[in-house]
């Protein structure tokens, strides 16, 4: 597995949280580093970035290069379940457990103070580690999350493939189920959705759901639909220093 | 005359007639009584009191005090007596040296030339008074034998056989000048009014040394009586024995007419002592020339005199109620530890000789108009001045009379002549005038009074009381963290120069009246002080015009821990209510809103139920919380100051605000600016929004307080200061929170 790793001047003195970024599908790990524009950001705040890839590669299990969706690039971050899959994709766990190891063990790296983020399906990887691990991440925020993959043509496509068809199932790796049942410190969500964005034009994305269920279960969220903007990078790089920002204001707090 | 005589020298002496054939006749003046009394003791120790530290009183009494000039209407009685011992001295008198070696002293030169004015002196030069002033007199000798021309200065040895003149001439004294004029005397100053105990040496000779003048006139002549032997007079050359008898060339003391010499010795002037008439004529003048010198010196005198009396009488009358308030304060039993006796022996001074004294005194001039002096800085208050002025020490006065009138503006000098003016009685120099209107000019002038009349008046001065203080109007003073503004109303009616403003920093190592800084100088209404952050201060306002500064105005609080500001009522639409503490305001809704309520203030929200706050013109970061209800449908933000007051806020280009409203599926916040907003959804509905503007950086920021969480940051950029604007969309009530300090995560944002 390759990842990226941005570190800070800061970190040359001492050690520094840690940003996890979770990049969509088809990205690696390189999208982030070469279109984000969030070094800039980070240094100011003496943050550092760590931006894995989407799943893991070469693994010759068949059909995982058949869709840009589903298997290589597509990884969900979810531990798969099923024959084909169970091995090798076990992407929340290497998000949450075997990647901060690594980093901290490697680099000038705080390992108590960690946050995450992502975009689109990194979007929602990001905002379900976060609910399911209550008070691990000091923050979470999203550019165009899949907020609701059990409703989604996606999500739907990628929980039948990794976890089988038992939907009781995908709840624990849908971030508006997990919302609804989440008790934990208190969290501040931050959301940027581009307006013009096909895929939530297409109804991938939900976040309405995700707003309504944060509204009932009076989870701080704050979502902004940006006009104008699509599901790209451009995006992402436009608004990614105010999402470091947020995320400064609870690594260095 | 032997050594020892201690016979009194018979007042009335006989001239002797020394040669029967030449009808010559020794006068005591004569040199050989004179030379004679050199050598012998002249002294009727019979008669000898020894006085303190061995000094002689001698009986001077010549002549009968009928008989002695008087100078004086009234005598000093004290002075009366004393003169009597030391007139014995006068015996002792030999020569009368007024030779050339004496010197002159600046009042008998100014007597001599009156003198030579009026005539009465031709030529005798000599005759005048060469007194030595330097040396006091000595009336009193050591006892010791008075080698003639010996009367020393007081304890000096004295000079044996001497022909000096100085010693006598000492010993007559000059013309004693008044301690006024005195030039440097060594006299030492005395009050020629209560003889004290130091006093009586010298005031003696004073009295007797002027006394002596006539004394001497007489004594002269008497020793020419006295000198039975033809003697040459020390005078002159005048010689008895010139005396022809066919003329009247002599003159009779008794009688005090001329009269032939032949008369004298056969007629009825045969029992009266006579005298050359030329020798007469001459010391007639000098007896003429002695009082008027003795003239000029009491009139001095008497002028001395009175103003030290005048001084006592005032200071007495100024100390006997201090005596009296000590009396009855030591009376009271204090607690104190004094040096001094408690016991008070209040003697009750009578004045009543010293007034008649005072009241003889009629030869005083009406005084000189005295100048009255420009107000002294910081000697006013609001309702009173403290008017000075001064007089020429010269004059007498028994007490002044100030006027004064308001100088009113817009009148010409004369309208203010007419004006009847107030008066005051005073009798010291200054005086302190109450009852006055603040901020106003008054011109005062002043006369002097004395039994004599009254002066001019002086010039006119102006004088101005101080303003009153102004008022700080507290709604309107905001302040934030570095910096506070303060506006005051005068407090005057009319115009005042400047304004200053005292601060005093509140803390716990110093008292609250320490004022640590002063703002002066201040032309307007209102000042823009900077502050220190994190304190609190105690801000006054002083008005200031040329009579000084008035009293501290009521004080302002001010806390620079954030930034302060009131809502300014005057911009409400009229449907909103304001609670009495300015910070709070309720829409009960239009229904509730009479027709005729509705006031069309320029100034007013008209269709916005809005309302502004005082500009914040304090250029930094400024932060306030806004508190509502869940369901409180508002806008607030900021705009300028020449926002539409017929437009809503945010529609416009002047004014940046947050809106929340409610639909009923869900809760709508829009961030509005020129009429637009950014989509925005948030699932928590804040109740307490922080609101933070930063002038620097041109932003406009939004919190939901409770969760510490940052909702929307308008970045603009401001060509105004700004005032904090608030609406409600329907009825509700808004309640503003400021002067508090910012939290920290407002600066990730």
């Amino acid at each position: 597995m390759r990842f990226g790793i941005y570190l800070p001047p800061k970190a040359e003195g001492e050690k520094c949280p840690v940003l996890y970024w979770l990049s969509g599908l088809t990205c690696t790990e390189q999208n982030f580093i070469t279109k984000a524009g969030s070094q800039q950001e980070a240094a100011e705040h003496g943050i550092i970035i760590v931006s894995p890839d989407t799943s893991p590669r070469g693994c010759n299990i068949e059909g995982e290069d058949e869709s840009w969706d589903f298997g290589t690039g597509a990884g969900f971050y979810v531990n798969a379940t099923e024959d084909l899959w169970k091995i090798n994709y076990r992407m929340y766990s290497y998000i949450t457990e075997e990647l901060p190891h690594l980093i901290s063990s490697n680099f000038p790296a705080d390992s108590e103070r960690m946050s995450i983020s992502g975009h689109s399906m990194g979007g929602h990887g990001a905002l379900i580690c976060a609910l399911k691990n209550p008070g691990k991440y000091k923050c979470v925020s999203a550019f165009a999350p899949i907020c609701n993959p059990m409703q989604c043509p996606w999500g739907q496509k990628a929980f039948n493939g990794y976890l089988g068809s038992d939907k009781s199932k995908w709840e624990s790796y849908d971030a508006t189920v997990l919302v609804s049942t989440y008790s934990g410190p208190q969290l501040d969500i931050l959301i940027d959705q581009g307006r013009d964005d096909q895929f939530l034009a297409a109804g991938q994305l939900l976040p309405d759901n995700l707003i309504a269920a944060c509204t009932e279960k009076k989870i701080p969220l704050v979502f902004r639909l940006q006009q104008g903007y699509d599901h790209s990078y451009y995006f992402v790089c436009s608004f990614i220093s105010n999402h470091v920002k947020h995320h400064a204001k609870y690594l260095n707090a | 005359m032997s050594d020892e005589d201690v016979e009194a020298i018979p007042p009335s002496s006989f001239p002797v007639m020394l040669d029967e054939t030449t009808k010559e006749y020794l006068f005591s003046t004569d040199e050989g009584t004179l030379s004679k009394a050199s050598a012998e003791t002249q002294v009727p120790t019979a008669h000898l009191d020894i006085g303190p530290e061995g000094l002689s009183f001698y009986n001077m009494d010549l002549y009968e005090s009928q008989e002695r000039l008087d100078i004086f209407t009234e005598e000093l009685p004290s002075s009366r007596t004393e003169d009597e011992q030391f007139e014995a001295m006068e015996e002792s008198n030999e020569s009368r040296p007024r030779m050339e070696e004496e010197e002159y002293d600046l009042y008998t030169a100014e007597v001599s030339e009156m003198t030579r004015q009026y005539g009465i002196w031709d030529d005798k030069e000599d005759m005048e008074m060469g007194f030595q002033t330097q040396e006091p007199f000595v009336m009193v000798t050591q006892k010791q034998e008075p080698a003639v021309q010996n009367f020393k200065t007081w304890g000096e040895e004295p000079v044996k056989g001497e022909p000096k003149d100085r010693g006598a001439g000492e010993k007559r004294g000059s013309i004693h000048k008044t301690p006024a004029v005195d030039e440097g005397g060594s006299m030492e100053t005395h009050q020629p009014c209560y003889p004290s105990e130091e006093d009586e040496p010298q005031s003696h000779e004073q009295h007797v040394g002027v006394r002596q003048y006539s004394e001497e006139a007489f004594e002269e002549e008497e020793w020419k009586e006295e000198v039975s032997q033809p003697m040459k007079a020390s005078r002159g050359d005048t010689h008895i024995g010139e005396s022809t008898g066919r003329w009247r060339d002599v003159f009779c003391m008794e009688c005090r007419i001329a009269i032939r010499a032949f008369d004298k010795v056969f007629g009825t002037h045969k029992d009266h002592q006579v005298t050359k008439l030329s020798i007469a004529a001459e010391d007639t003048k000098v007896e003429i020339h002695k009082t008027m010198c003795k003239l000029e010196e009491q009139i001095a005198q008497m002028e001395n005199f009175a103003s030290h009396l005048e001084e006592i009488f005032i200071t007495v009358e100024v100390a006997v109620p201090t005596v009296e308030r000590t009396e009855e304060y030591t009376a009271s039993d204090p607690d104190l530890k004094l040096s001094a006796s408690l016991e008070f022996e209040n003697d009750a001074i009578d004045f009543s000789d010293v007034r008649q004294m005072m009241d003889s005194i009629n030869i005083v001039p009406a005084p000189s108009a005295p100048v009255i002096n420009p107000q002294t800085p910081n000697s006013a208050t609001s309702t009173s001045v403290r008017v000075c002025w001064s007089l020429f020490s010269d004059d007498t006065v028994e007490y002044y009379e100030l006027y004064y009138n308001p100088v009113l503006e817009g009148t010409t000098a004369e309208e203010n002549e007419e004006q009847d003016a107030s008066m005051v009685k005073v009798k010291e120099t200054y005086c302190t005038v109450l009852n006055l209107v603040p901020n106003t000019q008054y011109e005062f002038w002043v006369t002097a009074l004395n039994t004599t009349g009254i002066s001019p008046a002086s010039e006119r001065a102006v004088y101005m009381t101080v303003p009153s203080p102004p008022v700080i109007k507290k709604k309107v003073c905001r302040s934030c963290l570095s910096a506070a503004l303060i506006r005051w109303e005068s407090g005057n009616t009319n115009p005042v120069d400047t304004y200053t403003v005292e601060l005093c920093e509140i803390s716990r190592e110093r008292s609250e009246t320490a004022v640590t800084e002063s703002i002066v100088g201040i032309p307007t209404y209102e000042s823009i002080i900077q502050l220190l952050s994190g304190q609190s201060y105690l801000i006054y306002v002083r008005a200031v015009n040329i009579g000084g500064p008035s009293e501290r105005s009521d004080s302002v609080i001010i806390y620079t821990t954030g930034t302060l500001f009131h809502l300014n009522e005057e911009t409400a639409h009229s449907s909103l209510a304001i609670s009495e503490d300015g910070f709070t305001f309720m829409f009960y809704g239009d229904e509730y809103t009479e027709l005729n309520d509705i006031t069309f203030s320029d100034n007013a929200f008209s269709r916005c139920v809005a309302i502004m706050g005082e500009l914040i013109p304090i250029r930094g970061k400024h932060y306030w919380e806004l508190e509502v209800e869940e369901q409180t449908e508002y806008r607030i933000g900021v705009a300028y100051e020449d926002t539409q007051r017929n437009g809503y806020l945010g529609a416009n280009n002047t004014s940046w605000c947050m809106r929340h409203v409610t639909t009923p599926s869900r809760h709508k916040y829009e961030f509005l600016h020129n009429g637009s907003t950014p989509d925005i959804r948030i699932t928590m509905h804040p109740k307490r929004i922080g609101v933070s503007l930063d002038y620097e950086t041109g932003k406009l920021a939004f919190f939901n307080t409770e969760l510490s969480q940052h909702i929307y940051t308008y970045k603009c950029h401001f060509l105004h200061y700004v005032h904090p604007c608030f609406a409600l969309e329907k009825p509700g009530a808004l309640t503003v929170h400021n002067g508090i300090e910012a939290p920290e995560y407002i600066t990730f944002s």
